[in-house]
C-alpha cells in the first residue's frame, strides 16, 4: 500500500510537463490521481488539458459528468486519445483500490478542499494560429478577396472607357476633319501635325484640341466619362444615377464674336452656372428663366444678360435643334467673357479684371444614363453639326440686335479699356527720345485704327448680305 | 447663305498648338481624390504600424489603390508607388509582430 502511494504521488509530479496554465491544473490533477482511491460518483467536474501518461487499458466505463465536461472543453487536438485512457484509469483504479485504500479516504478527502463544490468550467481558448485550420483568417481572406474584386473592376472600367472614347472618336472623326485643319494634339511635338488620336488624361476623361478654322481659335472636346474604374464610384453611383458627358469648349478669336452672354440648360445645370461661372453671375439677372417662353421644353431654363440677345439666339432652326435633343443637352454657355468658374476672393479685391475668353461652351450629356454603349455616341453628331452652324449664325444675327441696344456697364467697361490702351499707347510715343522714331510709331498706331475700322465696315456688309 | 457651307472652313495658318489648362488658375477643377487617398493612405499606414492595428494597415492598401485608380496621368508615380509600398509593409509587419487573424469588430 504505501508503495503504490508512492507511485501514485510519482505520477502526480508528470502531468505538470504536459499542462499549459500551471496553477489550476496541479490542483486538478492532485485531485485526479487521488480521485482513484475515490468512488467514482464523487469525482469532481475537473478540467484538464494535460495527459497524464498513456496507459494501456481495454475497458472503458459509463462517462460521469465530468469525462464529459473534459470531453467537451477539450479544445486541443492530440489531446482526445488521453482522455479516455485516463478514465479508464481512474475506473480500473478505482475497483482495484477500493478495499485497499479505504482507509486513505480520509487523506484524500483533506487533500481536495472543495472538492464537493464543482469548480466553474473555465473554458481556455487556444490560440488561433496554433491551429492548423484556415478558416480563422476569414477575415483576412475578405480583405484579399474584396482588393482582387477591386482590381478587376479597374481593368474592366478602363477597358470600356476606353472602348466609348474611341468609337466616339471614330464616328466623329470625319467630321472634325472637315472642319479642322489640326485634330488631335498634345501640345509636346515640334510641329504641329495632327495626332489624329485622343489624348488621354486620366482613365476616365480623354482631349482631344482641334484648331485650324475660321473663326475659332481652338475647340477643345472633352470626353468626361463616369469612373468606371474606380469600385467606390461604382457603388457611389448605384445611388445616384450620372451621365457621362462630353464636354466642348470652343475658344473664338478676338473679333469674331459679339459681346454677349448667354446660357441655357437643364434647370440644375443652369442655375449651378450661374452661381459658379464669373461672367454669368456677373452680367446676367438673378434666376434663370424657364425655357417655355421661348418655346423650348420645359425641363430648360434660360440664363442671359438681356431678352434681345435671348430672342437674337433662339431662331426657329435653334428651338428646333434644342427640343429635339433636349435629354442630351446639360448645358450651352456662349459668352465673351468667359473667365472659369468663381475664384474665392481674397482679402483686397483683385486688381485687375480676371483674363476672359470669348469661348462657347456645349456640354451635352451621352444618353444611357450610364449604361451607354458606342451606339450612343453618334448620335451625337447632329448636335455637332448644330454647334457649328450655329457659331456663325449667331454672330451675324446677335451683332445686328446687339448693336441697336448696348448694356451701360458693357460699354464703359470696353470704354475705358480702349481708352487706356491708346493712352499707355500714346505715352509709349511720348517717351520716344528719337522724333523720327515717334512719327513712325504714330503712323503706325494710325493705320491700325484704320484697319480695324475698316474690317468693321467689311464686316458690316457682309451680314447685310447673309441677311438678304 | 451657302458661302459658308461651299467654302472650306479649314485654315492651315490659323493652327494654335494645345497647351493644357493652367491647374494654377482653376484649383477647383481638379479631382482633389487621389491627394485625399493618398494622404488617408498613409496615415492609415502610420497607425497600424505604430498602434500594431491590422484593420488600419488594410484599410490603408485599399486607400492607395483607390488612390491609384484616379490618379490623373500626369501625376508622379513614385508618389503613388510609395504610399503603395507604405501600405503593404504595414500590413505585413502587423501580421508578423502578431500573427493572430484579425478579429471583427462585432
Amino acid at each position: 500500500p504505501p508503495f503504490l502511494f508512492v507511485l501514485c504521488i510519482m505520477y502526480s509530479t508528470f502531468p505538470g510537463r504536459y499542462s499549459d496554465d500551471d496553477g489550476e491544473d496541479i490542483v486538478d490533477l492532485d485531485d485526479n490521481d487521488f480521485a482513484e482511491f475515490e468512488d467514482m460518483n464523487d469525482e469532481q467536474a475537473a478540467e484538464t488539458e494535460t495527459a497524464p501518461p498513456p496507459r494501456a487499458s481495454q475497458t472503458s466505463q459509463p462517462e460521469e459528468d465530468e469525462d464529459e465536461d473534459e470531453a467537451t472543453v477539450e479544445l486541443e487536438d492530440g489531446q482526445d486519445g488521453f482522455e479516455d485512457s485516463e478514465t479508464q484509469d481512474q475506473d480500473m483504479y478505482s475497483k482495484y483500490d477500493r478495499e485497499e485504500f479505504d482507509g486513505i479516504e480520509g487523506i484524500g478527502d483533506m487533500a481536495k478542499p472543495g472538492h464537493s463544490m464543482k469548480d466553474p468550467l473555465i473554458i481556455h481558448t487556444v490560440p488561433a494560429h496554433l491551429q492548423n485550420s484556415w478558416e480563422s483568417y476569414y477575415m483576412e481572406i475578405l480583405m484579399v478577396t474584396g482588393l482582387l474584386v477591386y482590381i478587376m473592376n479597374y481593368i474592366i472600367g478602363k477597358n470600356k472607357n476606353s472602348r466609348l472614347a474611341h468609337a466616339w472618336f471614330n464616328s466623329h472623326r470625319e467630321l472634325l476633319e472637315s472642319n479642322f485643319a489640326l485634330v488631335g494634339d498634345d501640345g509636346t511635338s515640334k510641329e504641329a501635325v495632327s495626332t489624329g488620336k485622343l489624348n488621354q488624361e486620366n482613365e476616365h476623361i480623354y482631349n482631344l484640341w482641334c484648331s485650324g478654322r475660321v473663326c475659332c481659335e481652338g475647340m477643345l472636346i472633352q470626353l468626361k466619362f463616369l469612373k468606371r474604374q474606380d469600385l467606390l464610384n461604382v457603388l457611389a453611383r448605384m445611388m445616384r444615377p450620372v451621365c457621362d458627358q462630353v464636354q466642348i469648349k470652343v475658344t473664338l478669336s478676338d473679333d469674331d464674336m459679339d459681346t454677349f452672354v448667354f446660357a441655357v440648360g437643364t434647370k440644375k445645370a443652369t442655375a449651378k452656372l450661374q452661381k459658379e461661372m464669373q461672367d454669368l453671375s456677373e452680367f446676367c439677372g438673378d434666376k434663370p428663366k424657364s425655357g417655355a417662353k421661348y418655346g423650348l421644353p420645359d425641363s430648360l431654363a434660360i440664363v442671359s444678360e438681356m431678352g434681345e440677345v435671348t430672342d437674337g439666339v433662339m431662331d426657329s432652326k435653334m428651338v428646333h435643334y434644342i427640343t429635339n435633343h433636349a435629354d442630351k443637352i446639360e448645358s450651352i454657355h456662349f459668352s465673351d467673357q468667359f473667365s472659369g468658374p468663381k475664384v474665392m476672393q481674397e482679402e483686397g479685391q483683385p486688381l485687375k479684371l480676371p483674363e476672359t475668353k470669348k469661348s462657347l461652351l456645349f456640354t451635352f450629356n451621352v444618353p444611357g444614363m450610364g449604361n451607354t454603349s458606342p451606339k450612343d455616341m453618334d448620335s451625337l453628331l447632329p448636335l455637332m453639326n448644330m454647334g457649328k452652324q450655329k457659331a456663325d449664325r449667331n454672330r451675324a444675327r446677335v451683332e445686328e440686335n446687339f448693336l441697336k441696344q448696348t448694356h451701360a456697364q458693357r460699354q464703359e467697361a470696353a470704354q475705358t479699356r480702349r481708352e487706356e490702351k491708346k493712352r499707355a499707347e500714346k505715352e509709349r510715343i511720348m517717351n520716344e527720345e528719337d522724333p523720327e522714331r515717334q512719327r513712325r510709331l504714330e503712323e503706325a498706331a494710325q493705320r491700325r485704327d484704320q484697319k480695324k475700322i475698316e474690317k468693321k465696315q467689311m464686316k458690316m456688309k457682309q451680314i447685310k448680305v447673309k441677311a438678304m | 447663305m451657302s458661302f459658308n457651307n461651299m467654302a472650306d472652313p479649314r485654315r492651315q495658318n490659323k493652327i494654335l498648338r494645345y497647351k493644357p489648362p493652367s491647374t494654377d488658375t482653376n484649383p477647383t477643377l481638379e479631382d482633389p481624390t487621389p491627394d485625399y487617398m493618398n494622404l488617408l493612405g498613409m496615415i492609415f499606414s502610420m497607425c497600424g504600424l505604430m498602434l500594431k492595428l491590422k484593420w488600419c494597415a488594410w484599410i490603408a492598401v485599399y486607400c492607395s489603390f483607390i488612390s491609384f485608380a484616379n490618379s490623373r496621368s500626369s501625376e508622379d508615380t513614385k508618389q503613388m508607388m510609395s504610399s503603395f509600398m507604405l501600405s503593404i509593409s504595414a500590413v505585413v509587419m502587423s501580421y508578423l509582430q502578431n500573427p493572430q487573424p484579425m478579429s471583427p469588430p462585432w
